[in-house]
Formats: C-alpha cells, sequence, structure tokens
C-alpha cells in the first residue's frame, strides 16, 4: 500500500463528509475561477490590444472634438502608414435605451485596413461601402438584436438629435480578443453630410498605424508635437497605453474583486482545514496504534497531508469541470451582450484553470499543515487512551 | 426544552472547530454588508444630487447632461414657464450649467491620466444649490479665473488642492480657491467654474447642458413638463430631478449588484456546507449524549430544535462577527469610473440598520440550511443503540 492509496483509502471511510467537503471546495473554486474570468475579462482588452496602432484626441477633453484637416496632417507624418478616424455617435435602440451598444461613425473603408482583425465577408463589405447608410454591425450585436444582413433599423441619435436610419449591410466578427463584437459602425459621411453647416467636418478621435510597436511613443511624439503650436493641440498614444489608463480608472473595482477573491480561498482553506482535523481528531486512538507499531511522526503527517491534497485535487477539478461549460455557455455569454463593450471577451482562460487547480492542491496542503502538525506530536500513550 | 446553555457549552469545547465553520460564515456576512453598502453609497451619492421639486431640462433625446445641448437663449424661456418658483424680489429659481469632462493627472504616477467633471456654474449657483457649502478656502471671484473643487476631490488630482493650478486650454490656467461639501452627493467629485470661462475654453459659446429650476411644488411638475414638451421646435425634455440621478445610478449599480449578488451566492452555498460539516460532526461527536438524552425523556422534536438551534447560534456568531467587520469599510473611499459622464467619482461605503439587520439574518439563514440535516440525524438517534457504542 503506498501513500495515494491510504490517502484515497481515507477520504472513504466518512464518505458523506469527503462529499460535502469536496463539493464545498468545488463551489469555491467556481466562485475563484469565476472572479479570475471576470479580472482577465478586463484584462483581455489590454493585453490583446494593439501596440502599433496610435489613438489621437483632444489633448485636454474627450468630449471636444478635432479638425478632419488633422487627419490629413496626421498621414504626412513620418511613419505613419495607415489613418482613419472616428466620431462617437451614441446611438440608441427605441424602446430599448437602456441596452448600452456602442455606435461610431467612421470611413469604413480606412477603418477595415487600419484595423485588419476585423473581418467583413468581402461581398457585404463591397455592399457596405457601395451604400451611404451602409452598416456594419458585430456579430454578437446582431445576436443580441436578431439583426441579420438586409434588415433595416433605426437609432434615436443621443448626441446628434434626431432619428437615424441604417442599412444592416455586413456582420463582422474579430480575430483577436481585444475587439468587441457588439459595437456598429457605420458611414461618417453619412453623418457629416446630415448635421448642420457649424458641426461638419469635425472628428472625435484619429487612429494611425505604424510599422512596429518600437515606433509607437516616437511617432505619438512626432504626432502631438506637429499640433503643439495650433489652437486645438493633441494627445497621442498606443492602443495599449490607451487601455491601460482607463483600466487606471476602474482600478478600484479591480481591486475590491481581487480582495473578494482571496476571501473566497480563506474559506475555502476553512472548510477544508476543518475536515481534516475533524479526521485527525477521530483517528486520535489510530495514530497511537500506528505510532506502536512503528510508523513515525513524520508519516502521519504525511498521511494527513496526502488526505488533503486528494480533496483539494478532486474538489479544484470538479469545480473546473462545473465552471467551464457554466462560465462558456451561461454567464459568459450575457454578460458579453448585458455590459456590452466592458466584456468583449468573456471566456475561462487556460491561464486561470492551472491557476484554480494550483492553489486547490496548494491551499489543501497550507490548510493541512496544523492538523497535520498535531497528528505528529500524538504521545503514543495519550493517543492510545482515547477512543472515539 | 433543552436548556441553551447545553448548546452554548457545546460550541465552546470544540473552540477550533466553532471558530473555523464562525469565520467562514463571517466572512460572507462581511462580504455581503460591504456589497450592499457599497451599492447604497453609490445610490446615495448620486441619488443626493437630486432634490424633490426640482425638475432639470434637457435636449430631447439626450440621456446625461453631457450629451445634452441647450442654447443659452432657451434659459430665460424655461425660465418663465409656469410652476417656477420666484424667490421674494420676483426672480426665478433656475440655474442654466455647462457639464464637460477635463483628463488631469494624477499625484504619484507617471502621467496617468483620468477624468474629471467640470461643471460651469452662475453666480448665483451657492443660493440655488443651497446643500453646497463651501467648507475651506473661498469662492471663486465672478468672471475669474478661479475655480472651486468638491472635497472629495481634493488631491486626488494635480492642481486640484487651495493654491494649486492647471490648464484649462493653452495658456489658460485657473487657479483652485476652495473647496465645498455637497451633502455626500455627486457634486463632491465636481470642479465647478464660472459658466463663461467653461464656454470659452471648451469652445461652447452660447451653449449649455442643462437648466434645473425649483418648482413651487413638486405637484406642479406635469404642468412644466407640459409647457417644456408642447413646443416641439424648441427639443426639450424635462424629468424630476430626482429621477434623473436615479437613473445616473443604475448603470453602476446594478454592474456592483450583479458582481456581487453572483460572488454572495456561492459564498453561502460553501459556508452552509462548511456548516453542516460541522454540525455532523458534532452530531457523531456526541451521539451517547443524545442517547442519554433521550433516556432522560426529551422528545425527538426537543432534539431536532436543540441541534438547530446550535446551528444557528454558531451561524449568528459568524453573522454578527461580520457585520461588526463589515462596518469597518465606512472608513474606505472608494473612487471609480462613473459609467453615465465617464469621469472619475468618488464612493464611501453607507451602513444602515437595515443592510446590517438583513446581513445577520443572511447569517442565521445558513445556519439554519446548514443545522437542518444534522438536527435530523440526531433527532433520530436511538436511545439504546447509543447508549450501547
Amino acid at each position: 500500500m503506498n501513500l495515494a492509496t491510504i490517502a484515497i483509502k481515507n477520504t472513504r471511510r466518512n464518505l458523506f463528509r469527503t462529499v460535502l467537503t469536496i463539493f464545498g471546495v468545488a463551489v469555491a473554486m467556481l466562485a475563484f475561477l469565476l472572479l479570475r474570468t471576470v479580472l482577465s475579462a478586463w484584462l483581455v482588452g489590454v493585453e490583446y490590444s494593439a501596440k502599433d496602432r496610435l489613438a489621437t484626441r483632444h489633448k485636454i477633453t474627450f468630449i471636444m472634438t478635432l479638425p478632419k484637416r488633422y487627419v490629413e496632417d496626421v498621414r504626412q507624418v513620418p511613419g505613419v502608414t495607415a489613418v482613419t478616424w472616428f466620431n462617437w455617435f451614441g446611438g440608441k435602440l427605441p424602446g430599448k435605451e437602456d441596452q448600452f451598444f456602442g455606435t461610431m461613425a467612421v470611413d469604413i473603408k480606412s477603418f477595415l485596413d487600419v484595423y485588419d482583425e476585423i473581418y467583413v465577408p468581402p461581398e457585404q463589405k463591397a455592399n457596405v461601402l457601395a451604400d451611404r447608410r451602409g452598416a456594419i454591425v458585430g456579430a454578437s450585436l446582431a445576436r443580441q438584436f436578431g439583426w441579420k444582413v438586409g434588415d433595416h433599423i433605426t437609432l434615436d441619435g443621443t448626441i446628434f438629435p434626431g432619428q437615424w436610419e441604417f442599412n444592416v449591410d455586413g456582420i463582422y466578427t474579430a480575430t483577436k480578443k481585444s475587439i468587441d463584437q457588439s459595437s456598429l459602425y457605420f458611414h461618417w459621411d453619412y453623418l457629416n453630410e446630415s448635421l448642420p453647416e457649424i458641426q461638419r467636418e469635425q472628428v472625435g478621435w484619429i487612429a494611425s498605424k505604424v510599422p512596429d510597436a518600437g515606433q509607437a511613443a516616437t511617432v505619438a511624439k512626432r504626432i502631438d508635437t506637429l499640433f503643439e503650436p495650433r489652437d486645438i493641440q493633441t494627445l497621442s498614444m498606443s492602443e495599449r497605453a490607451m487601455n491601460t489608463s482607463f483600466l487606471g480608472m476602474i482600478s478600484t473595482l479591480l481591486d475590491a474583486m481581487q480582495i473578494v477573491s482571496f476571501v473566497i480561498l480563506l474559506i475555502m482553506m476553512l472548510i477544508l482545514g476543518n475536515t481534516i482535523a475533524m479526521g485527525v481528531r477521530e483517528r486520535t486512538h489510530e495514530y497511537g496504534v500506528l505510532r506502536a507499531i512503528g510508523f513515525m511522526p513524520k508519516h502521519l503527517s504525511a498521511f494527513v497531508v496526502a488526505e488533503a491534497t486528494v480533496l483539494g485535487l478532486l474538489g479544484g477539478a470538479l469545480g473546473v469541470a462545473i465552471g467551464i461549460p457554466l462560465i462558456n455557455q451561461g454567464v459568459g455569454r450575457f454578460m458579453e451582450e448585458s455590459f456590452t463593450g466592458l466584456f468583449p471577451y468573456f471566456r475561462v482562460l487556460e491561464r486561470d484553470v492551472f491557476i484554480v487547480m494550483g492553489l486547490s492542491v496548494g491551499l489543501a496542503v497550507i490548510a493541512a499543515i496544523i492538523p497535520a502538525y498535531n497528528a505528529s506530536k500524538l504521545h503514543v500513550v495519550d493517543a492510545l487512551r482515547k477512543f472515539g | 426544552m433543552i436548556p441553551v446553555a447545553y448548546n452554548i457549552r457545546s460550541l465552546a469545547v470544540r473552540k477550533a472547530t466553532t471558530i473555523a465553520t464562525a469565520t467562514g460564515i463571517a466572512l460572507v456576512v462581511a462580504v455581503l454588508a460591504s456589497s450592499q453598502m457599497l451599492s447604497n453609497g453609490i445610490r446615495n451619492t448620486l441619488g443626493k444630487a437630486g432634490q424633490p421639486g426640482r425638475a432639470i431640462v434637457l435636449r430631447k433625446g439626450a440621456d446625461t447632461e453631457m450629451s445634452s445641448n441647450l442654447e443659452n437663449r432657451m434659459l430665460n424661456l424655461i425660465l418663465a414657464a409656469p410652476g417656477v418658483k420666484r424667490d421674494s424680489s420676483g426672480q426665478p429659481r433656475g440655474v442654466g450649467e455647462l457639464l464637460v469632462v477635463l483628463a488631469l493627472e494624477k499625484p504619484g504616477t507617471s502621467g496617468q491620466m483620468s477624468n474629471v467633471a467640470l461643471r460651469g456654474v452662475s453666480d448665483n449657483v451657492f443660493q440655488f444649490r443651497d446643500q453646497v457649502k463651501i467648507v475651506a478656502g473661498r469662492p471663486a471671484k465672478p468672471g475669474s479665473h478661479e475655480v472651486v473643487i468638491g472635497q472629495r476631490l481634493r488631491g486626488q488630482f494635480k492642481g486640484l488642492d487651495i493654491g494649486q493650478k492647471f490648464e484649462l486650454k493653452k495658456n489658460l490656467n485657473v487657479e483652485t480657491v476652495g473647496v465645498f461639501a455637497g451633502n455626500g452627493s455627486s457634486s463632491e467629485s465636481e470642479v465647478w467654474g464660472d459658466v463663461d470661462l467653461v464656454r470659452s475654453a471648451f469652445g461652447r459659446d452660447a451653449m449649455l447642458s442643462s437648466v434645473i429650476v425649483e418648482l413651487e411644488s413638486p405637484a406642479k411638475f406635469d404642468a412644466f413638463k407640459v409647457a417644456m414638451e408642447r413646443d416641439k421646435q424648441l427639443g426639450l425634455q424635462a424629468f424630476p430631478e430626482i429621477q434623473y440621478y436615479e437613473q445616473q445610478s443604475e448603470g453602476t449599480a446594478k454592474l456592483v449588484t450583479w458582481l456581487t449578488g453572483v460572488v454572495v451566492f456561492f459564498f453561502s452555498v460553501g459556508a452552509i456546507i462548511g456548516a453542516t460539516i460541522t454540525m455532523y460532526a458534532a452530531v457523531a461527536h456526541r451521539k451517547r449524549e443524545i442517547g442519554t438524552l433521550r433516556a432522560l425523556g426529551f422528545s425527538r422534536t426537543t432534539i431536532l430544535f436543540s441541534f438547530l438551534l446550535e446551528a444557528v447560534l454558531l451561524a449568528l456568531l459568524g453573522g454578527v462577527t461580520g457585520a461588526l467587520a463589515s462596518l469597518g469599510m465606512g472608513f474606505v473611499k472608494f473612487s471609480m469610473m462613473n459609467m453615465t459622464s465617464w469621469s472619475e467619482i468618488s464612493f464611501s461605503f453607507d451602513p444602515t440598520p437595515g443592510i446590517l439587520a438583513s446581513a445577520v439574518l443572511l447569517g442565521g439563514m445558513m445556519g439554519v440550511l446548514g443545522g437542518v440535516f444534522p438536527a435530523f440525524r440526531a433527532s433520530r438517534v436511538s436511545a439504546v443503540e447509543a447508549m450501547r457504542d
């Protein structure tokens, strides 16, 4: 009989308690996995965001626009290989005002060049380029509202008053996790031509591509220097830096979730440690016998730690086995659709599964330290005297 | 009835197990209570900005002040509407304001920027928003390049403390001269400057975001709303101020509630399992005791309730500890992004007796759920068999 066999046999002695403990560990690990996934879902936007793409906006505030002619100026900056521009539109679906999704006016042709991780089937792309009121929508958004290619939709403008009509000419998917598939993009020309004279020829922000990530900072500096003497100055940074600063704004929420995920680990250790300690207490007499027939204190400790490891391993595995389908099929879909844009990719990451498995075993061992120590410190005679 | 002292002593004897289980429950209760305190704090902060009997007018279709644009000439038109209260000198009670967002650097970071809400206010703002008081420094001089800041912003950004300056536009520096308190409302996370100063810096000549008026009574709102929205050409929309701010807190509060709801659910299941394990062990340990009690004549029901009571006591111990611990969060300020204005806003954890009571109650419930099966098992112990063991 080796250590593993003994550990497994020991867990069967109070099968009911073992099952409860494994279930308790599984629930805790499931909650931990869910929290990790929320955190990862937020961070994934940063990790996968492009380092070779720059965003240029108004220096003082994102609510003010830049003159359209700045686009041409940025195009001339050495190191810039492609340019496109955006206006935040802020459209809402009538009757569904509480469901937020991103609506942007873009120059679709250059937009698809600069954002080459956005994929629109060639035929749909040709259609949208030829249609003044054409729009492309993300696959997830299309699913949420049941839109199909060829649908006509009307949105209420919150920033630009009135009702705006669009044709869904294409549905895009993303080949990278940082792009959310829940936005609507339409022709900037359509917006521009519909606005009063005074509001025309303005862009919200300019996106430009640089040959490689190493040049991003230099080119960003070049752009800002170019506009320094003008009336309106700019702030340029790589997409990655922009997303990082966005995370800074919600960092307290992220910190709070980190703390909560530590709390759940603590609860798991309490449940597991308690079970192990009870087992040790019940087996005091038996440990006395084992010592009397020649087992050393380290053997007893090893029995206890091995039993805890088995419980942690089974609990962690069960938590992951329930968690992956639950999060990927259920919660993840819900989060992607109801907090659109906030969580472009809400799925369990492989890395988090490894973390969960490692923690459930590691913490089980830690939780077993005190009971294992107690078992090893037993005096043979005292232990033998004790029953039950 | 078996005396409660029996249960208390039983819990005291198995100290380590009792503490471990109660700590588990305490952690769950503390997390639940803290999250409810935060949700409450968010509602308080955003909700307190609204006062009964006041109405806010935005451009039709705009859902926040941020996206609303009104021409300045609307101000007099709105102030002249029926139902607007007038002061002793016959002046209508109302203000036109311009809300914008400004990026400022956080101190102690390498150029990390965050957004702050900047409100362009009229000279009479302190008479109108009478819950707002200057608590340090002095009010800004009308028409000057001076601003006052909400107390929650003080020292949170470069330039936002008395005597410091920041750039509003190229070659346009403004100085912070005062700090105001606003009864815990979201105003305390705003910078206030002269409306003309903000207009010129942000290129919004003769524009406003919103007009806020005080009505003669809350009942006058309907008439006021009709007057505002009758002429479609004006493109105006009126909301009771309280309702407007409640909508603003919806998104943020929803996120917090949803996330913590899921977390608390899983935590509770974990803690209930912990309590169940502990109580089963307690029952198994005391089989002989239970047998003796049965032999003495205590009924099965009495024993059932006694063990259930013990589980609830154990859980309440955790519940009360957790609720008390959560009160410590009252010292923490939680600043995050306001989902509707994309600017930073600071919330506090606001406890109420109701939140604490419901958290303790949840703890007790976990005891009931965790204790019910073990208590059943205890009640089924046969006197004869137990004594023989």
